[in-house]
């Protein structure tokens, strides 16, 4: 593998930025940075959230206008940077948030605004079906390309995303966090057809905050910290730990994971099934308790926490909160018996995107805040709002900056402040480190440990099983519907070979 | 365990709704009134409707692309003005300049296109509300079309300028009555089967769904996402000439409140026919159905002798069931619906925003 590594890199230099510069009201997002992409490498680009990543990548693709700087491909110097200058010299970018064209085909997104006619100058469907099946199996994907691409799931939309680039002739490709939504057999997948790509001489620009898969797949990894460029180093010569050692500035705040799980059973499934997507669920979750829920993609993990907060139909079963039926018809009346839950697809659905970040703390608790006359206590509100800012490390230049200004990480951490906000009796929480940095992802845990103590009973749906085994007190597996495995802290079986050979289907049951 | 496959079927069904409901209409009208199968109403039909197929056209263009044009209705009042003015002799009302009936046709058309280039700019690289613009719109043409009237309806046009609107192609005569094959029921037809093809079947056409379906997205494919809605706006002003004329042929006589209060009507049908005002959805052969429903429904209750204003309450209830189907057709996505669901749940998010907003 290396010696292909090697030979597919060549010290050409294909991107070479200088001295990008770039400031926002209140912000320096970008200070005198420099960096360069090598022809047919993969580069990954690391820093924690509000760093600056998503900014110079904007600058790059000319959609952000830099305040001063230059960038040159292949030794020309740009004197305009616009996304068409960018597209025309092979360099495409594949968002943290997908655009895509979500009522139409997955066929017409393939090939919008370039379809195949007919002679007649008039669009041939036949042929755009088939021209872009053939184009997805080329690159080992399998989807249906007749099918809204409003059906699919996160992650093949994403993989859609990163093929419609791969169709572009790049020959630099920046993946921003493509991982996120990911599950580990996806992963997989990308990988191979990103390295195959490689091959044949493309580069990418990767961003990732999951710092494993940026040794797995990059050559050389460039840090950010507050707007700067940090260093650039080979990935042979760097370990983890000197790595989140440039990211953070210093040593990474640790959590202390003591286990608060009580005896009084406050949520109880039992022989749960919905067809098609899941099948004789049963579990209990104590006052305190964290578990966690793990499997594969179509395993039933993702649709049972959809089922469990109203989302979709909960199916047949019983299910109890504190003792009393739970059958929540919709997710307004799970949040109402107590239920809270942390989306996947957040960026969308958790936030109001042009209002602060205060308000979107306090919306759900507003209730709690109001005073004698109904007058709404700002001071708590304020000091509810900074409580989170800082627990959670939220880069914002002050409470009243609209989310939607904030970098993604920052935005996802201003959904978990309003959820932890509501302090509810049980907590869902679907994939809650997704696109935080190393620093916030522990400042989440930490979160997740209060709440806990608190007496919160804690849910949390994730592919991220390292995580899982540090936060749970237990972690039951879901292969094809069913769980078919658990884990406990008490019955020190929490190995992650053993959780990860479960999740894909292998031998073992949950006593052994 | 595989995903629950969204059903193929049941997913065909919702999106041709309209067919059973204009089927289910016809038939139902055909066994309560004898005389709604008569050729001479079926004939009827499209005629009567010709004017509003061309407005919901128009609809069905800017719904494609995420817009909607409120001042059609105004520029149908205003080109029919317009054109009688050039028409007739200054007795009958109009400046007396006699012009040839071919060009005053070939002004009108312009001067709609004019109209929507003007709402289409506005919108895009000035960047006003679609909304806004299209309601000053109204009032600006409703206004200009009283302005420029002698006050009255102006009446009888050279046989060139009705021959669209009023003329007749064929005439079948039976033991129960004349059937009529009209010039315009013809031409809306042919209208709509040429929308279907621009929209379907051509690049620009495909653009303008990409357009509506997400305009950044549209744009980073490269789409020039404001000269397509610009053009729309324009499709949509020739489209409202167009309706004038039909409209002006048809009655014989324009007068300056023609068109007026047409505009919910016509976004009804098209709603009902599958469009979205939330753009990239519907295609326009279902916008047709809308306006062979609305104007079943129309000659159906007039014909049973139902007083007017049960028949507005109808048209009303069916609007809202439009509204209704709409909001279906979109939860029954899977990922808008949750859409839905998180906006007013994640916490109870959507209430409060409206009701504090
Ligand atoms: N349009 C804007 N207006 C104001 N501030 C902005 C704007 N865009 C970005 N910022 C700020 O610039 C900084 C850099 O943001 P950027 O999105 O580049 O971070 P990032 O490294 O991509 O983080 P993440 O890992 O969370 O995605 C952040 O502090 C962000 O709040
Ligand atoms: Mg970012």
């Amino acid at each position: 593998m290396a010696e292909t590594r090697a030979l597919a890199r060549s010290d050409m230099t294909l991107l070479d930025m200088r001295g990008i510069s770039k400031s926002y009201p209140g912000v320096q997002a970008l200070q005198d940075a420099d960096f360069s992409v090598r022809r047919g490498e993969i580069h990954g680009l690391v820093g924690k959230n509000g760093a600056g990543k998503s900014t110079l990548m904007g600058v790059l693709m000319g959609i952000r206008a830099a305040d001063s700087g230059t960038i040159a491909i292949e030794g020309e110097t740009l004197h305009h940077a616009s996304p068409q200058i960018m597209i025309d010299a092979g360099i495409s970018y594949v968002p943290q948030h997908i655009n895509l064209l979500n009522t139409l085909t997955v066929a017409e997104n393939i090939l919008v605004g370039n379809l195949p006619k007919n002679r007649f100058g008039l669009v041939d469907w036949q042929a755009v079906n088939d021209d872009s099946q053939a184009r997805l199996s080329r690159l080992g994907l399998k989807l249906d390309v007749r099918q809204p691409v409003e059906g699919l799931s996160v992650a093949e939309r994403t993989m859609l995303a990163i093929a419609k680039a791969l169709f572009n002739d790049a020959r630099l490709i920046i993946l921003d966090e493509p991982t996120a939504a990911l599950s580990r057999v996806d992963i997989d997948l990308l990988f191979g057809f990103v390295r195959a790509q490689q091959e044949q001489g493309v580069a990418f620009i990767y961003i990732s905050h999951h710092l494993e898969e940026v040794f797995e797949i990059c050559d050389r990894v460039t840090v950010m910290r507050d707007g700067q460029i940090v260093g650039t180093r080979a990935i042979s010569e760097i370990n983890v730990a000197d790595l989140i050692h440039m990211m953070v500035g210093g040593g990474v705040k640790e959590y202390g994971r003591e286990s608060a799980a009580g005896h009084e059973v406050v949520f109880e499934v039992q022989d749960l099934s919905r067809r098609g997507a899941y099948e004789h669920v049963s579990f209990v979750l104590r006052r305190g308790e964290v578990i966690g829920i793990s499997g594969l993609q179509g395993s039933g993990a993702d649709e049972l926490a959809q089922g469990l907060f109203g989302l979709e139909r909960m199916g047949v079963g019983e299910v109890t909160i504190a003792g009393e039926v739970y059958r929540p018809g919709s997710p307004k009346s799970a949040f109402e018996a107590g239920v809270a839950y942390l989306p996947q697809d957040r960026h969308r659905y958790g936030l109001v995107q042009l209002r602060s970040v205060r308000e979107n703390v306090t919306y759900s608790v507003l209730d709690r805040l109001v005073g004698r006359l109904g007058v709404l206590m700002r001071q708590d509100e304020q000091a509810i709002t900074e409580e989170y800012i800082d627990k959670l490390g939220i880069v914002t230049p002050g409470p009243e900056q609209r989310t939607l200004l904030l970098s993604g990480g920052n935005q996802q951490k201003v959904v978990f402040a309003k959820l932890a906000a509501t302090q509810p009796a049980v907590l869902i929480l679907h994939e809650p480190s997704q696109g935080v940095d190393v620093q916030a992802k522990v400042d989440i845990f930490n979160i997740i440990n209060d709440l806990s103590r608190q007496g919160v009973a804690i849910m949390i749906i994730s592919s991220e099983v390292r995580e899982l085994i540090g936060l749970c007190d237990r972690i039951l597996v879901m292969y094809e519907g069913r769980i078919t495995n658990e884990f406990s802290r008490a019955a020190d079986d929490m190995l992650p070979e053993d959780i990860l050979l479960a999740i894909e289907g292998g031998p073992g049951d949950a006593d052994a | 365990m595989k995903r629950a496959e969204p059903n193929r079927l049941v997913s065909l069904m919702v999106d041709n709704l309209i067919w059973l409901f204009v089927l289910g209409a016809f038939i139902a009208f055909s066994l309560l009134s004898d005389r709604f199968l008569s050729p001479y109403n079926l004939g009827n039909i499209l005629l009567r409707s010709a004017a509003f197929g061309m407005l919901v056209l128009s609809q069905a263009y800017t719904f494609i692309t995420g817009n909607f044009d409120l001042s059609v209705e105004s520029s149908l009042g205003l080109t029919a003005m317009f054109a009688a003015l050039m028409l007739v002799t200054s007795e009958a009302g109009g400046l007396g300049w006699q012009l040839n009936p071919l060009l005053v046709i070939l002004l009108m058309l312009v001067l709609g296109g004019l109209i929507g280039l003007f709402n289409g700019v506005l919108i895009t690289k000035v960047g006003v509300n679609n909304l806004l613009v299209t309601i000053a719109m109204l009032f600006v043409l409703r206004g200009a079309t009283y302005g420029i009237s002698p006050g009255t309806s102006i009446s009888f046009f050279p046989k060139e300028f009705t021959w669209l609107g009023g003329g007749t192609l064929a005439r079948v005569v039976t033991d129960n009555g004349n059937f009529v094959l009209s010039v315009a029921g013809i031409f809306v037809i042919l209208a709509f089967l040429v929308g279907h093809i621009h929209t379907r079947y051509t690049q620009f056409g495909r653009n303008m769904y990409a357009v509506g379906a997400d305009a950044d997205a549209a744009r980073a494919a490269g789409i020039n996402v404001d000269r397509v809605v610009i053009i729309v706006y324009i499709i949509a002003g020739v489209c409202a000439a167009f309706a004038g004329l039909l409209q002006a042929g048809r009655l014989n006589a324009a007068t300056p409140t023609m068109g007026a209060n047409l505009i919910f009507a016509v976004h009804g049908a098209a709603i009902i026919g599958g469009m979205s005002i939330y753009g990239g959805r519907g295609n326009i052969i279902g916008a047709f159905g809308g306006v062979l429903l609305w104007s079943i429904l129309d000659t159906g209750l007039n014909i049973m002798g139902v007083s007017p204003f049960w028949i507005d309450v109808s048209r009303g209830l069916l609007l809202l069931f439009a509204v209704l189907l709409d909001a279906l057709r979109v939860r029954y996505q899977h990922s808008a619906q949750m859409r839905l669901a998180l906006a007013e749940t994640t916490v109870g998010l959507h209430d409060r925003e409206q009701s504090s907003g």
